[in-house]
Parts: structure tokens; C-alpha cells; sequence
């Protein structure tokens, strides 16, 4: 919202920067660098200032500070309590942390450069109201300070529509939540972090992140690039967690331009409903094993004893029907051997499983329903291991999915013959 | 259970339809994919360093062989190696910050360098456009086409590139320019160089006292590293989306980039050193002149040759250079920047660009322009902008809260600070020779 300058007056950082820092009685005591704010109000307070005072740095808390002028920053007391600075939690300093780099104007859903930071006394104190992104701002930058007094105030962007980047300062890092953000469209906020540099995104992304709707629906704008930058810097659980908001088919996109390695990881974390949907667009073949498989299984090194891999089925909340097999895999994690439910109860607890367990027949992720269920039917298996290249256990198909396909397709393909359909 | 069916066999057809697959494709054999990834990475860096090869390089280029042979060829190993040092700094910079020169210059050196700096650009770069098209009306010149037809058409071509089409589609007809230069190592062929002398003169640097070779050896360094090509490869590896994973790559590229376009001005001295050097004609002033004088002694094709890389050089140094304004402008104000904006999604960037091509363009049509004039006023902005510069880059580069791990190392940091001594001291001295000269 750009708006004319409120009732009161307005102060121009540039020129309180370099200006004087003076005591009470309009003595000079130093230089005024810096104008410290708390992000934390709608309208930023001045916290503090730092000056220049006998070529060492000084803190000036607030409170010592009685007016600030265009000329001049007049403090109320005579004497000055020289204090090192230290940044607290949610302080930025306005020159160095904001003033030149970009922020993002809410209103216009737009990344803009603050070219001056405008102050005014407000509700009894002075705070930041808004910041001119425009010519007028630049100028009495460029300008030397006497002729820079005169340029006048143009309009501004009111603090209220605008969000600081606050990344680079080391007190802020992702304590502000941006929640000018959240009045944005999630198009509008894909943009933005697209317009924006890397780091820069990334901080929108996670002030976003705190509501995890509106982070999936920014996800789906994102575009290719942008989303594989972001996606790759998070976990498999948290990609995981976007991807299971996500649409179906954008969250097939998403996975698919995950790193290979990583898209089996993060479709296993998937709820249920969800990864059978992603898979099928992903390239799974609902109609293959690699479609119709669940990740829920139980797969124990083939060290373990009877009595532990029990345990494991206990402990397990998987699918009763997926549990009717307990699997056995080699140290480096390759198929070995498996063993009915029934079998494992009825051996002896301290035997090693891999002494009772037979060997079972394995299927790939892309052989197809008919062929899993003559697989089943020959070998009498209500439970199909699904392995990859490396023999290594992907997912179990389960024969109830497998009928469920098979039957109503042979359905189908009579009334083909009849001509049906 | 039969409900669910339709709608998986949905689902199957339209993975199908994508033909999507988490089965690992086909895979190629190594060094064809090595290749293949190494060419289809080729941008900003080549593009930057092969802008360089302009219509000004050119004629600095065909200068020195004509005057020294192969004498000075030593130096293009030296400028090689200063071109990447400074390429590679300007490049990482881009893929760890994501953002180009200025805006780091803005943020870090505030808005009275920031606009220091985007002043000088806007003006070299007016400059040096203006001598792009006189150079593609020169090119086309000498195969008959009048220059009231080829700069216009020229420039609509350009504008159109770089305001109407994606980034992708402008990188890659920028990467197809750099094509042309391959006239110039053909060009040397045709000429009949002793090639022994001149892999000698690489090797072994022969030095004189005189004034003009120091002269020369200055200017080609000052055309070989030019302020533009370390905006446009920052800004440009910022807007092709290089992040850290790919800072390697890039590197690759950039390396690549700038040995191919100074291998190439190797050429354009052996080419000269053979022929004109050889036979007394010591003096040339521009590129087209080159190629004129290079057909008594190397025949019509090596004339020919010439102007096909000039013309290829021109052309894309025409579009780097209002594009490079472009970003200093769009970054130090906080303008929406980006090739694959359109004009309304950008229109201060599209603007600067239209500007910079078309009074470009309409300048190098008037009759009789003194295009050295020209030239030598861009001379002294990009001598004084270049030190600068490389400082900002140096020091930028170098910044923890910026770069973090990807800063400059120990050893690298030396070797970036000397060739920012050396580079700034060349520079400066051929501000001083420029600025002075004339009064003398």
C-alpha cells in the first residue's frame, strides 16, 4: 500500500545515519551508525542506537535516547553509559541488515530493494513506517548531506505491507514467521521464492513451512528447478510429508525429479492412499508388482533367532495379511530366505531363523498381475516378495490385491469378446 | 473391490501417456556421456569469455600479430590464466549467493559504488554495442550487403532473441554463435604459419622495450578481461539456476569457455603474424580492415573467414552487452530482471535492453563515425570500472557471512589477489596511456 506521509513527521534513515549524536544540552558527542529495531511489533521500535564516540563504538539503549531528528539524535541524559553492543533475540540493525537489500512488498506480491528505511514517532515512540523503494530514497543517498536534506518525501511502502529477508542476521534466523506471508496466494509466494536468490527462498520456504498446507500448495507452483532445490535440502521424512499434501500428480512430478536413489526411500514414507497414486504416475505400473506393492514388511538380518524376529511381528503395527511371511536378508541387505507366521511360531525360539526359513521365490517391481498371480497360485503364496536389481527387498504384494486385478479384468476382456463395452 | 479398478487403469494409462519410469534408463557408455554432459553445459562461461572475442578484440587481436608475429603470444597463457581465476571467482559467486555482481556490490558496498558502477557499465557498454553492429555492418560488408539493410535486420534479430525467447533458447543460440570463431583456427591454416616458431613464442616469451609493445600488451589484456564478462557470468549463472551441486560443472565450463576463446585469439595472432606481419603490413585498425589485408597473402577465404567471425563475434557481443546493462541496471535497483521475463513481467530490463540495441544500432549507422574515438572513450570507463571491480569480486568472494565454505582458499586467494594486482595495474596504466597519450 503506498500511502502519504502520516501526521507525524517522518525521519529519513540516511541522514540520521552520519548524523550527530548529541547530548541534552546540544553538545556533540559522536556519530550516529546505526539504528537498531525489534521486528517483533507491527511498526519495528528502535531498540538502540550505535554511534561513534571518541573513534570507539558505542551502545545507546533507548531509553538514553530522548529525540531523533533529521539532524540529529538528542539524548536525555547528560552523560553517556557507554555499554558494548550486543544483539538480542529479534534486533536487526537497520542499515546493515535492511537497508540495500531486498524485501518483500505483500501488497504487490513483489521482491523489492529499500533504497531508504523512513522513521516516525508513533505511538509514543520512534519506529520504522516504511521503507521508499523509489528515485526520491536513492537520491539522498547518493547526495552529499546538505543537498540530500532537501529532497523531499516521496510516497513509500508502508511498513505494514512489507517483510524483511532476515536470514543473514544472526539473532533472527527463523525466529520471524513471516506472517505478512500468509496473506499471500500460494502462486504468489512460488514466485517470489523463484525471484528470489537461493537463500533468500529458502527462507520463505521455511516460514511457510510452518503451515503445512500452504508449504505443499507453494510446492505444486513451484516450478521444476525450484522444486528439486528445495526438495533435495530436506529429509526423506520431511519430503515425504510436503509430498503426502501435495496433489497426486504434482506430487508424482516432485518425486520423480527427486535424486533416483531417493525416490523409493521417500514413496515408502508416504501414507498408504497416496503412495499407490504417486507410484502409478511415477511409472509404476498399478497393474505390475511395483505398483501393487506395500512397503509394510518384516525383513530380519540372518543372524537373528526365531524368538527376535517374533518379537519384531509383535512389536509390528503393519497389516496382519502382509505379516503372514517373515523375511530374511543377508548382511549386505539382499534377500536370503523366508518363513510362514505359522512355521516361525511353531520352531524352536533360540534356533537360528535362517536354519528353519526356505528359500522364496521373488519377483521384480515391473512383472505383471497375471503373472504374480500364477506365481501365487503355483508356489500357494498369499504374500510375493518384490525385489530390485540388487535382490534387494522393495515391498511384498499381497494376493488380495492381486485378485482384486485380476478378477474384474478378466471381466472385462469377456465382454470385449461379446462385444461390450 | 471392483469399483477401484476404472480408476486405476486411469492412473495406468496416464503413466503411460508420461512415460515416466523409476526404472533406471538406458544407459550410455561413459565418455559419450562425459561429452554430452560437458557440451550441453556450455553457457555463461563460454558465452562471457567468446563475447569477449569482439569486434574490438578482434581488431586488438589482428594488431598484435601484425605488428609483433607471434612476440606477444606468451601473454595470451598469462591473460589465459588471470581470465579464469577472475571468471571462476564471478561464477561461484553467482551459484553460492544467488545474486549477480551488483546486487552484492549493493548490498555489501551500499548504493554510492553500486551506482558508480552501474553508470560506467551503462555507458562501456553503450560503447562497445555501438562498435558490435558497426562491426556486423562491416562483416556483412565485405560480402556485399549494403549497412543500412544488415544492422537493422541485425538488431531486430537480437532484440527479438533476447526479449521474446526463454533463457534456455538465448543461451543455447548464444553457444551456437561461439561456432563461427572456428573460421579463425582455419583462417591460420590457410595462412601457412611456421608453426613451430609460433608454438615457441607461447612457450617462450619474447620481450621488447618499446613502447608499443608495452602499449599493446596492456590493451590486449584490457580487451581479454573486460567488467562485462564478470556481470554477465554471475548474473546469468544466477538467472540459469546453478546451485552449489552444480558449482563443479559450472567451473568446468567456465575453464572451457575461456581457454576456447583465447585459443581462439591465438589464432587470430598466428593468422595476422604469418601473413601481415611477415610481409611489412604492420598497421591495422579494425577487424574488417584484418580480413581485407589478409587476402593478398592467405586468398579469398581466409578474407572470408575473417568476416564470418567477426560477424559471429559481433552478433554476440551485440546481445551480451545490453543484456550484461540489463542486470546491473535490473540488480542495483531492484527491478525484475531475467531473459525469460517478457517485457511486462520486466519492463525496466526489457527496456535497458532495447535502448542499448537500438541506439547502438542507429549509431553505428551514421556515416563516417570514428568508431577508434568510439572505442578509445570506452577504453578509459572500463579502465577505471575494471580495478574496482576486481576488487569488489576479490573481497566479495572471499566474504564468510556470503560464501561460506565455498569462499576462496588459502592458496587460490593469493593467486586471485595477484592477478587482481596485476590485472588492476594493467588496467590502470592503460587508463593513464589513453587519458594522456593525446596530450603528449
Amino acid at each position: 500500500m503506498v500511502s502519504e506521509a502520516p501526521a507525524p513527521v517522518v525521519v529519513h534513515l540516511s541522514l540520521v545515519i552520519g548524523g550527530d549524536l548529541r547530548d541534552s544540552g546540544g553538545g556533540r558527542l559522536g556519530r550516529v551508525d546505526d539504528v537498531i529495531v525489534r521486528l517483533d511489533a507491527e511498526y519495528p521500535p528502535v531498540s538502540g542506537l550505535l554511534a561513534s564516540v571518541a573513534s570507539r563504538q558505542v551502545f545507546v539503549p533507548a531509553e538514553a535516547v530522548k529525540e531523533i531528528r533529521q539532524d540529529a539524535v538528542v539524548l536525555g541524559a547528560s552523560r553517556l553509559d557507554l555499554r558494548p553492543f550486543e544483539r538480542r533475540a529479534q534486533e536487526v540493525l537497520l542499515k546493515k541488515d535492511v537497508l540495500d537489500r531486498q524485501l518483500i512488498n505483500v501488497d504487490g506480491a513483489r521482491l523489492v530493494r529499500a533504497n531508504e528505511i523512513e522513521l516516525a514517532r508513533l505511538d509514543g515512540w520512534y519506529r520504522v513506517v516504511g521503507v521508499d523503494v523509489g528515485l526520491r530514497g536513492m537520491a539522498r543517498r547518493v547526495l552529499p548531506r546538505r543537498l540530500a536534506g532537501r529532497v523531499s518525501l516521496g510516497a513509500f511502502l508502508d511498513w505494514a505491507s512489507v517483510e524483511p529477508f532476515t536470514g543473514h542476521v544472526p539473532t533472527v534466523r527463523l525466529r520471524v514467521p513471516h506472517p505478512k506471508l500468509a496473506r499471500l496466494h500460494p502462486a504468489e509466494i512460488a514466485d517470489l521464492v523463484e525471484a528470489a536468490s537461493h537463500r533468500e527462498g529458502e527462507e520463505i520456504m521455511r516460514a511457510v513451512g510452518s503451515d503445512g498446507e500452504l508449504e505443499a500448495d507453494v510446492f505444486e507452483e513451484l516450478d521444476a528447478q525450484h522444486l528439486r532445490e528445495f526438495l533435495e535440502e530436506r529429509s526423506d521424512e520431511e519430503v515425504a510429508e510436503v509430498l503426502a499434501r501435495m496433489e497426486p500428480d504434482d506430487a508424482a512430478d516432485a518425486l520423480g525429479d527427486l535424486d533416483e536413489h531417493r525416490r523409493e526411500p521417500v514413496a515408502r514414507l508416504l501414507p498408504p492412499v497416496q503412495r499407490r497414486k504417486v507410484r502409478a504416475l511415477v511409472g509404476f505400473d498399478p497393474a505390475t508388482a511395483g505398483g501393487l506393492m506395500s512397503p509394510e514388511f518384516i525383513c530380519v538380518y540372518d543372524t537373528a533367532t526365531c524368538a527376535e524376529a517374533l518379537d519384531r511381528v509383535r512389536r509390528s503395527v503393519a497389516s496382519p495379511d502382509t505379516l503372514a511371511w517373515v523375511y530374511v536378508m543377508s548382511r549386505n541387505r539382499r534377500l536370503r530366505a523366508g518363513i510362514q507366521i505359522v512355521e516361525l511360531l511353531r520352531a524352536e525360539p533360540a534356533a537360528d531363523i535362517i536354519d528353519v526359513a526356505g528359500h522364496v521365490p521373488r519377483v521384480s517391481a515391473d512383472v505383471e498381475v497375471e503373472e504374480l498371480a500364477r506365481l501365487m497360485t503355483d508356489y500357494d503364496l498369499t504374500v510375493l516378495p518384490v525385489v530390485d536389481d540388487r535382490d534387494q527387498l522393495l515391498g511384498v504384494v499381497t494376493v488380495d490385491d492381486v485378485l482384486e486385478l485380476v478378477l474384474p479384468r478378466g471381466w472385462r476382456r469377456r465382454f470385449d469378446l461379446l462385444g461390450g463395452e | 473391490m471392483a469399483r477401484r479398478v476404472p480408476a486405476v487403469h486411469a492412473l495406468r494409462d496416464r503413466a503411460i501417456e508420461r512415460g515416466r519410469s523409476l526404472r533406471p534408463r538406458h544407459r550410455l557408455s561413459r565418455p559419450l556421456v562425459r561429452l554430452i554432459a560437458v557440451v550441453g553445459f556450455l553457457g555463461p562461461g563460454l558465452i562471457a569469455a567468446n563475447a569477449g572475442n569482439d569486434a574490438g578484440g578482434i581488431a586488438t587481436y589482428s594488431a598484435v600479430g601484425a605488428r609483433y608475429g607471434f612476440d606477444l603470444l606468451w601473454m595470451m597463457v598469462v591473460i589465459t590464466v588471470s581470465l579464469i581465476v577472475v571468471q571462476e571467482m564471478a561464477a561461484r559467486m553467482g551459484a553460492v549467493t544467488g545474486k549477480g555482481l551488483a546486487e552484492l556490490i549493493r548490498e555489501q558496498y551500499g548504493v554510492r559504488w553500486s551506482l558508480f558502477a552501474t553508470t560506467a557499465v551503462l555507458i562501456a557498454n553503450l560503447g562497445i554495442c555501438v562498435s558490435e553492429f558497426v562491426g556486423i555492418g562491416a562483416a556483412l560488408g565485405l560480402a556485399g550487403v549494403p549497412v543500412q539493410l544488415s544492422v537493422p535486420i541485425a538488431a531486430m534479430g537480437l532484440w527479438l532473441l533476447v526479449i521474446r525467447g526463454s533463457y534456455k533458447l538465448a543461451e543455447r543460440v548464444f553457444v551456437l554463435m561461439t561456432i563461427p570463431f572456428f573460421a579463425y583456427p582455419i583462417a591460420a591454416i590457410l595462412a601457412r604459419p611456421d608453426w613451430a616458431a609460433a608454438g615457441k613464442a607461447i612457450v617462450v616469451p619474447t620481450i621488447h622495450t618499446s613502447t608499443g609493445y608495452l602499449l599493446l600488451f596492456v590493451a590486449t589484456a584490457g580487451t581479454t578481461i573486460t567488467p562485462f564478462m564478470q556481470l554477465y557470468v554471475q548474473s546469468a549463472v544466477v538467472e540459469r539456476g546453478v546451485g552449489v551441486d552444480q558449482l563443479n560443472a559450472e567451473r568446468a565450463e567456465v575453464v572451457t569457455g575461456s581457454i576456447f576463446a583465447n585459443v581462439v585469439a591465438c589464432f587470430i595472432i598466428v593468422a595476422t603474424g604469418a601473413t601481415l606481419y611477415l610481409h611489412g603490413h604492420h598497421d591495422v585498425g579494425s577487424a574488417a580492415d584484418a580480413a581485407k589485408a589478409l587476402e593478398p597473402f592467405a586468398g579469398r577465404y581466409a578474407e572470408l573467414l575473417f568476416a564470418v567471425g567477426l560477424l559471429g563475434a559481433s552478433l554476440l557481443a551485440g546481445a551480451i552487452l545490453p543484456v550484461t546493462a540489463a542486470y546491473v541496471i535490473a540488480e542495483t535497483f531492484g527491478f525484475e530482471k531475467g531473459i525469460s521475463h517478457r517485457i511486462r513481467e520486466a519492463p525496466v530490463f526489457a527496456g535497458v535492453i532495447t535502448v542499448l540495441i537500438v541506439i547502438g544500432a542507429a549509431v553505428a549507422l551514421i556515416p563516417g563515425l570514428p568508431v577508434i574515438g568510439v572505442l578509445v572513450g570506452v577504453q578509459v570507463v572500463n579502465g577505471a570500472l575494471l580495478p574496482i571491480l576486481l576488487v569488489f569480486i576479490w573481497r566479495l568472494s572471499n566474504t564468510q557471512e556470503l560464501m561460506g565454505a565455498y569462499r576462496n582458499g588459502h592458496v587460490f586467494n593469493v593467486i586471485a589477489a595477484l592477478t587482481v594486482l596485476a590485472t588492476s595495474g594493467l588496467s590502470i596504466t592503460l587508463l593513464a596511456v589513453t587519458v594522456v597519450a593525446p596530450l603528449l
